[in-house]
């Protein structure tokens, strides 16, 4: 998953960019609401972090601008005073949840991960599609009741693909949400690892989850 | 303290009375003197007449006629009464009139000199003149006798009471009349006092922001002064409020970074202190920072419709728990109005509608509407219910202390219930919180 954050503030920024990418999703960061915009604009967010109180364009205005374009990836907001009235103007403005600063880090990717599960059509943060079990929130994968343990690179590309079970996901769309905007991409080494969840997942090749369409991409079977 | 119409129109009065008073006094004076002017100048024609109707005898004395001038002298009791009297008792005659009555005599006059004495009488009162003359008889002897001629004052009393009643009648009707066409021009004149007090009423309770109009030029400056006072009021508050923006956000900033990087390491030697630390100090700075941000009534200058913010949080709550899917029932009043600032209105419903749906199994109910309280004010009286398991009896106290939570394993801040109670209490308002009917869970009525 690729999210979006934006932050003023240098070290909150970076800190949200770690623990973000350490829970699987690949990120780009902007310091303020034109960079913001223009990321939002440019890349394929699959969740997005803002601060309310951005200088410059502020975050509510970012929000409504990615809005009124038709950018439908869901938003969590961050406030600093945590008066109702932010609150009511950032979530009638498009966004979809809310945090007041300080937050725990646990709270925070916890909400992201039911933002992006919601998104996908997911009201529960586990995810049962044949004999494979994905829990979003505990980042585990059971297959027939067995966990089965993955790298973090390959959790990453089973959840986009679970959570779009059904749908045909190219490799395009994989790359670029799987992938930070600066990151040197090669879609010969995502092959690679989705053969590799073939084989973990589906070692004797019994229930075959994850089906290749020639030219057009990756489903997984729902 | 008299209003400033009364004020005028009591003023006007006095000096209408006092002015009318003194004119129908002078009037009243100068029309008896001329009457009396007039009565005497009579008397003095009659005593001339009954000179020329004087006659003499074979001596040259003096005798008076039988007819007389004046038809009034041979009627008896006429009113008119003339009386010649000789200075040396020679002539004693008085007039038919005075037939079977008696006056004071005669007193000798000086020739040539008037005398005009007023008589008390049975029959009423009497003006008389009397005239000395000196007569001379066919010897060439000067003899004195002086001619009286006495009048009833009756029909000059009279005349005099009659000009009076209409004089003070007219007079007390043109005071009535010019105080009622005063107050008329009073009204006029104050009505633009009036429309700056219906402006700042309207601006107090919300339907304005300005005092607008066109007014008279004494009132201009007034005007000007008072929209330039609203103005920077609010400029203040507004400076006031981004000051917190951004003090919360200086402050909470850091906290966030602190609490984040303490999460990254959870192990480290002082990670549980700087965790309490940063948790103690969020609550305090959310606190303070919410309780500044509260206007309050003493800071309140206008109203704001409560059906728009209920459902704007409404909508924001289906938002946020919208896994919930939680049925919430809203009934609010037509027309019902919360005095005082929007973001206080915010801050209690959103903080109590937080709650519901946080707690509830699946519904909640909002009801608002008016409630009348002594003294002409209307207050808002606030309900929100819940089908969750209630707040019980012994944690009442606790959930409205700041800071405590009477359920500790939900995430959020705990102190939402302690600022509605402390912003209900700036407006003197009150909290109270027992079982939801029907819901069954907790009901938070307010009334502020």
């Amino acid at each position: 998953m690729r999210a979006l954050v934006i932050e003023d503030e240098t070290l909150l920024r970076e800190q949200l960019a770690r623990q973000l990418g350490e829970r699987g999703f690949a990120v780009d960061s902007a310091a303020d609401g034109e960079e913001g915009l223009y990321l939002g604009r440019e890349y394929p967010i699959d969740v997005g972090i803002v601060d309310l109180g951005l200088p410059g364009i502020s975050g509510v205005e970012v929000i409504r601008r990615l809005r009124a374009e038709g950018h439908k990836f869901p938003v969590l907001i961050l406030t600093a005073r945590g008066l109702w009235q932010d609150k009511v103007e950032g979530l009638d403005a498009g966004a979809d949840d809310y945090l007041v600063k300080p937050f725990h880090s646990e709270e925070l990717l916890a909400r992201v991960n039911a933002l992006v599960r919601r998104a996908n059509g997911w009201a529960a943060p586990e995810i049962h599609l044949g004999p494979v079990s994905l829990n979003t929130a505990a980042q585990e994968v059971q297959v027939d009741g067995r966990s089965i343990e993955l790298t973090a690179f390959e959790y990453r590309v089973l959840e986009y693909l679970m959570l779009r079970a059904g749908q045909v996901v190219s490799k395009t769309e994989l790359t670029e949400h799987l992938y930070e905007q600066d990151y040197d991409r090669d879609s010969n080494v995502l092959e690679v690892f989705v053969g590799r969840l073939r084989r973990k997942l589906d070692p004797e090749g019994r229930y075959k989850p994850i089906q290749t369409l020639r030219g057009r991409g990756y489903r997984f079977h729902a | 303290m008299l209003s400033l119409h009364a004020r005028i129109n009591l003023a006007a009065l006095v000096v209408l009375v006092a002015f009318f008073g003194l004119t129908g006094t002078a009037l009243d004076e100068a029309f008896r003197d001329s009457a009396e002017a007039g009565m005497k100048e009579r008397l003095k024609g009659q005593v001339y007449g009954l000179l020329a109707a004087a006659d003499e005898d074979a001596s040259g004395a003096l005798v008076m006629p039988d007819v007389l001038p004046d038809p009034r002298f041979s009627n008896p009791s006429s009113g008119l009464y003339a009386r010649v009297r000789g200075d040396d008792g020679n002539l004693d005659w008085h007039s038919p009139s005075l037939l079977g009555l008696s006056l004071d005599p005669i007193a000798p006059s000086e020739p040539g000199v008037w005398r005009f004495t007023p008589l008390a009488w049975e029959g009423g009162k009497l003006l008389s003149v009397s005239y000395g003359v000196i007569w001379e008889d066919d010897k060439g002897r000067g003899l004195a006798y002086t001619f009286a001629v006495a009048e009833s004052m009756g029909p000059l009393l009279g005349e005099v009471a009659s000009f009076r009643r209409t004089l003070w009648l007219w007079l007390g009707g043109a005071t009535l009349v010019l105080l009622m066409v005063q107050g008329l021009v009073l009204r006029w004149g104050l009505s633009p006092l009036r429309r700056v007090a219906s402006a700042l009423r309207r601006i107090e309770s919300g339907d304005e922001d300005r005092v607008r109009g066109n007014y008279p030029k004494e009132l201009q400056g007034l005007t000007r002064n008072l929209n330039a006072l609203i103005e920077r009021s609010r400029a203040n508050q507004q400076r006031y409020r981004n000051s917190l923006a951004d003090l919360a956000h200086s402050l909470k900033t850091p906290l966030a970074i602190l609490r984040g990087g303490v999460g990254e390491h959870p192990s480290g030697p002082m990670s549980e202190t700087v965790t309490e630390q940063v948790a103690r100090m969020d609550d305090i700075v959310q606190h303070q920072l919410q309780r500044a941000s509260a206007s309050g009534a003493m800071g309140t200058v206008g109203s704001v419709e409560v059906q728009p913010v209920v459902r704007k949080l409404v909508r924001t709550m289906a938002k946020v728990y919208r896994d919930k899917g939680v049925d919430c029932r809203m009934q609010v009043a037509e027309g019902t109005r919360f005095q005082g600032d929007e973001g206080d209105l915010m801050e209690i419903l959103g903080n109590l509608l937080d709650n519901a749906f946080k707690y509830c199994e699946g519904r909640v109910n909002v009801v608002a509407g008016p409630r009348a309280h002594g003294g002409g004010r209307t207050l808002l009286a606030l309900s929100v219910d819940d089908d969750g398991e209630g707040i019980a009896d012994e944690q009442v106290g606790l959930v409205l202390q700041r800071g405590r939570r009477a359920d500790q394993h939900r995430p959020g801040h705990g102190i939402g219930l302690s600022v509605v109670d402390e912003i209900v209490r700036l407006y003197e308002g009150s909290v109270s919180i027992g079982r939801a009917w029907p819901l069954g869970g907790a009901s938070i009525r307010i009334l502020v």
